[in-house]
């Protein structure tokens, strides 16, 4: 296919032409995330009118009961016998990914213990116990507590964050560069949960917690490259903080995605944390990478550095 | 081999101080969680703690195979001589005709304690209606529930207060294993006292009824003797309270009617003490108080117990419930369950075979990307055990601290052992890739990155610890502890690692 090169190169010059190129479209790249970033924010305007809320509860978040079943049942059948008499029913399976066999049935609803259990047990035609199913009933006032204090969580989180930042950088447009990818992680990772369909838990809302500090490693990664490393132009520094920042990013999701993917069997709060860390990593790609990374080759050419 | 350096040394010893702290253990037999109290085999000496390893000679490997043995010797008619082998106890032979009455559970394999949604067991949170308590009153509201709950024989509950972010207070009642099918009536109960002779109330627990018990004062309470019995030893405690007015003239009324027992000392009549309409206690009157006005009343009981420590501890303990339920028997308010879970243990098991599965799943892709990056097995193998000792050396913190490991604090460990990789990898391409600033001022700038990321993640993680009533606090602790215990042990070691190599 290719011959190897007779004559070895110097490393640098090698990324001339790519340098070329990023002088020339870095603000370009820019647009992408800023139109994503929109749109995100467009559509979680719609979502919010549509459903009073930037999320899809689930009955921990939202008050009622949560019903797991051990065992292969048919989540059809079991839907609409109870669709009957509760109309906000929600059915659906844990599954085995390798095998496919159904783990355990999740049955939720705004009602209480009391009246779903029965109903379930007349459907099923035996008793649930302990060792055969998991009760959990919140009380609506009190997941409405617990829901205000976790989005009131996140934004101290992302305020003490952003205190962190400036606190390192003490420079306004890179600080705020990283804070503002934050923002755009969050965002999006919300979106996407919620183009899923994904019914939000208290855990999974403590994910975007940790998504916060997570998220901005890899900006911390380049900012500090671009303004305190002195050797090298602005791009080879950024560009050498891509390919470090990348791979952290990729043994991240590495080490995310197995979690998501094959710990299928309960507790559901495991999984939703990881799958939220998995989307908020690929976002956050886009927004150090394109976002932050633009943002800041503006700010150093602006400052003259090269 | 070079010599290690001071902080290799640290990560060393800080990996023995977990794996002693976790302490595994590969034993068989069976632990008694709880000895139902006067039972045969309470007085023969069997307690909680004890491990059972063999019954009638058979070893017992697990609770299955305890149940096994048991079943295929009761019941029987006539007593037979039962031979218990524990441990390190020694051996315990009694006649019995009936299974002894122990609640057991297969032997811990480590000190590491998993979550109840692991585990398996209930929780319920509780919440007074329309009051804020004080953290005195909350404590009274803790003690009895703690008390009635283990007048229904539940054993192994926590039951603590727990506040929000708002500065509400509830109470959270765990119970691990067995779940009580009346949890709901237990917790949420008021908690009603009342003290009757014959049908009628004399008083009620509280304030209206009850101006003071006397609890400290060494010269109103106390263990008066201690005595041996034909089952052991048995204490006798007594302490004074101090009726109200109209309490004390309702006692003299009732008791005026009274006429005296066989002994003469006592009225023919007890009085007896009732939590929620429950006979907890029953109590002499002594001859002299017939039909006399009196505030002061001197409440007496006793303890048993196989020795006299225990008799003493069990005098104590007695004498404490009693007073509780003197004080706070009767709670002002009513209490409303908030959240009510009960646990499955069945998918926890499934959860820990799992993880166990995605630990060396993960360290086997982060080895393989590591290596195909670095083509450096001595990198790769630096990395890998670093990101090991970290998730150990955080279980055993874990172990320390008796944090029981929910699932969001074993995803908060993993999360944790992900920014270490991170981090390595920061030192890694500035130590060794890059190569053009002096080796100062490139460990300088990864050491800013890495504490940079620290702060952010700390920081981040903070708010959980009051938000939703402490009930992510896992998740925020082992993820704090894992990335404190990188950035203090693990990261200066793997650096050093990193210049030797």
């Amino acid at each position: 296919m290719e011959e190897t090169a007779p004559v070895q190169t110097a490393g640098k010059d090698e990324h001339h032409p790519k340098r070329d190129w990023y002088d020339r479209y870095y603000k370009l790249l820019l647009v992408l995330p800023v139109v994503l970033f929109i749109g995100c924010l467009v559509y979680l305007g719609v979502f919010y009118s549509q459903q009073g809320d930037f999320f899809i509860k689930d009955s921990s978040l939202a008050g009622g009961t949560s019903i797991t079943i051990n065992g292969d049942i048919d989540p059809t059948d079991l839907e609409s016998a109870l669709k009957q008499s509760f109309d906000d029913i929600y059915v659906r399976t844990i599954s085995d990914v390798r095998s496919g066999d159904i783990l355990a049935v999740i049955v939720e609803s705004s009602a209480t213990p009391e009246q779903l259990k029965p109903a379930i047990e007349e459907t099923l035609g035996y008793e649930l116990s302990p060792s055969n199913s998991t009760i959990e009933f919140s009380g609506s006032t009190l997941s409405q507590n617990f829901y205000r204090q976790l989005i009131i969580a996140i934004i101290v989180s992302f305020i003490l964050m952003s205190i962190v930042i400036f606190f390192l950088f003490r420079t306004f447009v890179p600080s705020i560069a990283v804070i503002f990818a934050a923002f755009a992680d969050i965002v999006m990772a919300v979106a996407v949960v919620n183009l899923l369909g994904i019914r939000i838990s208290a855990a999974g809302i403590a994910a975007f917690l940790m998504l916060i500090g997570y998220s901005v490693d890899t900006d911390i990664l380049l900012t500090t490259r671009v303004l305190k490393k002195h050797e090298g132009s602005v791009n080879t520094r950024i560009y050498g903080a891509f390919k470090t920042g990348m791979f952290m990013t990729l043994t991240g999701l590495a080490a995310v995605l197995p979690a998501f993917l094959l710990v299928t069997s309960l507790p559901d709060s495991f999984r939703q944390i990881f799958l939220i860390l998995a989307i908020g990593l690929c976002g956050d790609m886009i927004n150090t990478w394109l976002t932050n990374a633009s943002i800041l080759k503006w700010y150093a050419v602006k400052r003259g550095m090269h | 081999m070079a010599r290690l350096s001071v902080r290799v040394w640290i990560l060393i010893i800080a990996l023995i101080f977990a794996a002693l702290m976790i302490s595994p253990r590969f034993s068989n037999g069976v632990l008694i969680r709880s000895v139902e109290l006067n039972s045969t085999a309470y007085t023969e000496g069997l307690r909680p703690g004890m491990i059972i390893t063999k019954i009638q000679s058979i070893p017992i490997s697990d609770s299955v195979a305890y149940g096994q043995a048991l079943e295929s010797l009761f019941p029987v008619g006539e007593p037979i001589k039962l031979t218990i082998d524990t441990k390190s106890d020694g051996s315990f032979i009694f006649l019995t005709n009936s299974t002894p009455e122990l609640s057991i559970s297969s032997v811990p394999r480590s000190n590491i304690k998993t979550g109840l949604d692991l585990s398996g067991g209930a929780r319920a949170l509780v919440k007074p209606v329309n009051v804020t308590l004080s953290s005195s009153e909350l404590s009274d509201l803790i003690e009895i529930t703690n008390q009635r709950l283990n007048a229904f024989g539940i054993s192994d509950i926590t039951v603590k207060s727990v506040r929000d972010l708002e500065g509400a207070t509830y109470m959270l009642v765990e119970v691990a294993g067995a779940t009580p099918t009346d949890l709901r009536e237990l917790v949420g109960q008021q908690g009603k006292f009342e003290a009757k002779v014959g049908n009628v109330t004399v008083f009620s627990g509280g304030e209206q009824d009850i101006r003071d018990v006397c609890r400290t004062d060494a010269t109103c309470s106390g263990i008066e003797s201690c005595f041996p019995t034909a089952e052991g030893y048995a204490c006798n405690f007594y302490f004074t309270i101090y009726l109200a007015e109209a309490a004390a003239e309702k006692q003299a009324l009732v008791t005026g009617n009274l006429s005296l027992d066989e002994s003469a000392a006592y009225l023919s009549e007890k009085l007896y003490l009732y939590v929620d309409d429950k006979e907890v206690d029953s109590l002499n009157i002594a001859a002299d108080l017939r039909g006399r006005k009196t505030t002061e009343i001197s409440i007496q009981g006793s303890g048993a117990g196989a020795t006299q420590e225990e008799a003493l501890v069990e005098a104590r303990k007695q004498m404490k419930k009693l007073q509780t339920i003197l004080i706070t028997g009767s709670l002002p308010y009513t209490l409303e369950i908030v959240k009510l879970d009960t646990l499955s243990p069945l998918l926890g098991k499934e959860f820990l075979k799992s993880i166990l599965l995605l630990g060396a799943l993960v360290f086997v892709i982060v080895s393989v990307i590591l290596f195909i990056m670095y083509r450096n097995i001595k990198i790769t193998l630096a990395v890998i055990l670093t990101m090991f000792s970290e998730a150990f050396i955080t279980l055993g913190i874990a172990a320390l601290l008796k944090w029981n490991l929910d699932a969001p604090s074993i995803a908060g460990i993993i999360a944790g052992m992900g920014t270490g990789v991170n981090d390595q990898i920061v030192l890694i391409d500035e130590a060794v890739h890059d190569t053009q600033s002096s080796v100062k001022e490139r460990i300088k700038r990864a050491l800013f990155i890495i504490v940079g990321a620290f702060f952010t993640i700390v920081a981040a993680m903070i708010p959980l610890f009051w938000a939703g009533a402490g009930l992510l606090r896992g998740f925020a602790l082992t993820t704090i502890i894992g990335v404190s215990v990188g950035i203090l042990i693990t990261r200066p070691a793997f650096a050093d690692i990193l210049k030797k190599l």
